[in-house]
């Protein structure tokens, strides 16, 4: 407190950097808001930065149920981020548990394998999946957009295995000596035990997938099975400049996990930093 | 025990079935995570060498093309520019967001009232799909509608010039990612312990000097991970491209992913795209074990908060 102005100037000048960075950080998306709220002709005519006049819900209506509906695409969002949830959890736990715990030949170089395979980036498995799968003819179905990664990742697999490591040995062990088997040790022992990295894992793996676009863009042709990114994509491209639309479509697609990250923020602004994701 | 002990032989029996029961049982646990990673990850990449040795336009057979599609990644003028504006993208955006997430970590770590407000803002624009994030500022930048023109005053055609377009890509890509850059600068500030630059300060060190001798060594593990991950990352941008500029205009936003991507998809070229995946996967395999050697031969600080 010896140099109480200095510091006080320091605060005021740190107050006011980090309140631009807010304000940078939020504009595009008011802004954006703001337009979705107002009538084409509004846009047209008037300068872009007043207020909606009249305030109008009538591009919401029309991304919501009108003719360019995003309705399906949300649903078919939904139905892949939920199945992905499951899937990836389920057998990234069960595979993670084996390296933790289980003594198996092969075990050291399956592992280093798993590791390796974090460095092959999405990029550059888009093309030959796609050649896969079109000669499976899983082209434009639900099992072609959620199959390539249904199965987990290593990255979930090896952060699992961080913290299933930690779970005190002498649980399992008691449990085992009732009588538990190992599928029964998992889900009675080791899974209540660690909620935590669970729901951060789930965190990401609902994040990263909803907003998942190249591989489902590749994937599905027509609106049956497009994802909400490749419908606002569409949308875009197809209404161009009708930006009253799009900002509406862009809100639309954003709020679910916008809304998801304020509930949760916490939860996720930790995990990111102890896990690194993506 | 005691009473097992003259039947060694038994618990020798007991103990071969257990092992092979736990091999049995580890290996059904592992089976769909081990089948997945090999259907869909290794056994595209041995794909993607299969495909980048052969002439493939989806429809009529595949041809045996020697050496062609690597000489075209080489060769082709297009190709070479996709690699150059990646580059270009990479130095761009890897060094801007870097020293901007380590500023706003650095402002942040002040813990003052309202910090917490701050980050979870701060994250907001990263925790939106890229895709979507890139068709917002497609219309911030519209030449007529858009936001930016009404705020600067005068009619600059962002999107379409050729000189602005990839700065702007890198501009809306640096807005995305400071956030999450800076809170693993914040999470790397919080291990640092307050007795080394206290002690530092005593002995007359400014707080730049503290901030240089003290702080950014010991930030050294985080900034590694950051700079891996954001080179990694930023020689994939895709979605940010594809919603802003579609590569355009001219292929001044034409990345390498980008590149793929229209290879294959649009000129149906399976095996030239397939050329370009590789040479990228060789690059950035190269370039995580550089950079892992390259900070590991420094030397880093253990500190135990």
């Amino acid at each position: 407190m010896r140099r109480g102005p200095r510091i006080g100037l320091g605060i005021g000048i740190t107050y006011l950097v980090l309140l631009a960075g807010a304000v940078l950080a939020l504009a595009p998306y008011l802004l954006s808001l703001l337009t979705s709220l107002k009538q084409p002709v509004q846009l047209a005519r008037q300068a872009t930065l007043t207020w909606p006049a009249p305030w109008t819900g009538e591009n919401y209506a029309n991304v919501l149920g009108g003719q360019y509906t995003l309705l399906p695409a949300l649903v078919v969002t939904v139905q892949v981020v939920l199945v992905l949830l499951v899937g990836q959890l389920v057998c990234s736990v069960l595979a993670a548990y084996a390296f933790a715990r289980l003594e198996f030949p092969g075990k050291r170089l399956l592992f280093g394998g798993y590791l390796a395979t974090m460095m092959v980036p999405q990029v550059v498995t888009i093309v030959p999946l796609y050649v896969m799968f079109a000669q499976a003819g899983l082209r434009n179905t639900f099992w072609g957009i959620v199959l390539p990664t249904l199965f987990g990742s290593p990255f979930a697999v090896y952060l699992l295995r961080e913290h299933f490591r930690g779970v005190p040995q002498d649980l399992e062990d008691a449990a085992k000596l009732d009588g538990c088997g190992t599928l029964r040790i998992l889900r009675h022992v080791v899974v209540p035990l660690s909620r935590p990295v669970l729901a951060t894992l789930a965190v990401i793996t609902v994040v990263s997938q909803w907003n998942n676009f190249l591989w489902p863009l590749i994937i599905t042709t027509g609106p049956t099975w497009q994802t909400l990114t490749v419908a606002t994509a569409n949308l875009q491209s197809q209404y161009n400049g009708n930006w009253t639309l799009v900002t509406a479509a862009t809100t639309l697609a954003m709020a679910p996990l916008v809304a998801l990250f304020l509930l949760v923020n916490r939860r996720i602004t930790e995990s990111i930093a102890v896990t690194g994701f993506r | 025990m005691l009473a097992l002990a003259p039947r060694a032989w038994h618990v020798d029996d007991v103990r071969t079935t257990r092992r092979r029961r736990e091999t049995l049982t580890g290996f059904t646990l592992l089976a769909p995570s081990l089948v997945g990673t090999v259907v869909f990850l290794l056994v595209p990449v041995a794909v993607a060498l299969w495909l980048s040795f052969q002439r493939w336009d989806l429809v009529s057979p595949a041809r045996w093309a020697g050496l062609a599609n690597y000489a075209a990644v080489l060769t082709d003028a297009g190709i070479r520019h996709s690699f150059a504006v990646t580059i270009l993208f990479t130095l761009l955006v890897i060094p801007t967001q870097t020293v901007l997430g380590l500023g706003v970590a650095v402002l942040l770590a002040r813990r003052l009232p309202g910090s917490g407000f701050f980050r979870v803002v701060y994250v907001v624009p990263w925790i939106c799909a890229p895709l979507v994030v890139g068709l917002v500022w497609r219309w911030m930048f519209d030449p007529s509608t858009g936001a930016l023109n009404a705020i600067v005053g005068t009619r600059v055609e962002w999107l379409s010039s050729h000189t602005l377009a990839l700065p702007a890509v890198a501009f809306v890509t640096v807005w995305t990612q400071v956030g999450y850059v800076a809170l693993f600068f914040l999470a790397g500030l919080a291990g640092i312990p307050p007795q080394l630059s206290d002690a530092a300060r005593v002995d007359g060190a400014g707080p730049w000097r503290v901030f240089r001798s003290i702080t950014l060594p010991l930030l050294r593990p985080t900034t590694s991970f950051v700079l891996i991950t954001g080179v990694i990352s930023s020689f994939q941008v895709f979605d940010t491209v594809y919603a802003m500029t579609e590569g355009g205009p001219g292929g001044a936003t034409s990345v390498v992913a980008y590149e793929i991507y229209s290879e294959a998809f649009t000129a149906l070229r399976m095996g030239r795209a397939a050329a370009i995946a590789v040479v990228l996967l060789v690059i950035l395999v190269a370039l995580t074990l550089l950079q892992r050697w390259w900070f590991g031969r420094r030397t880093t600080y253990e500190v135990s908060a």
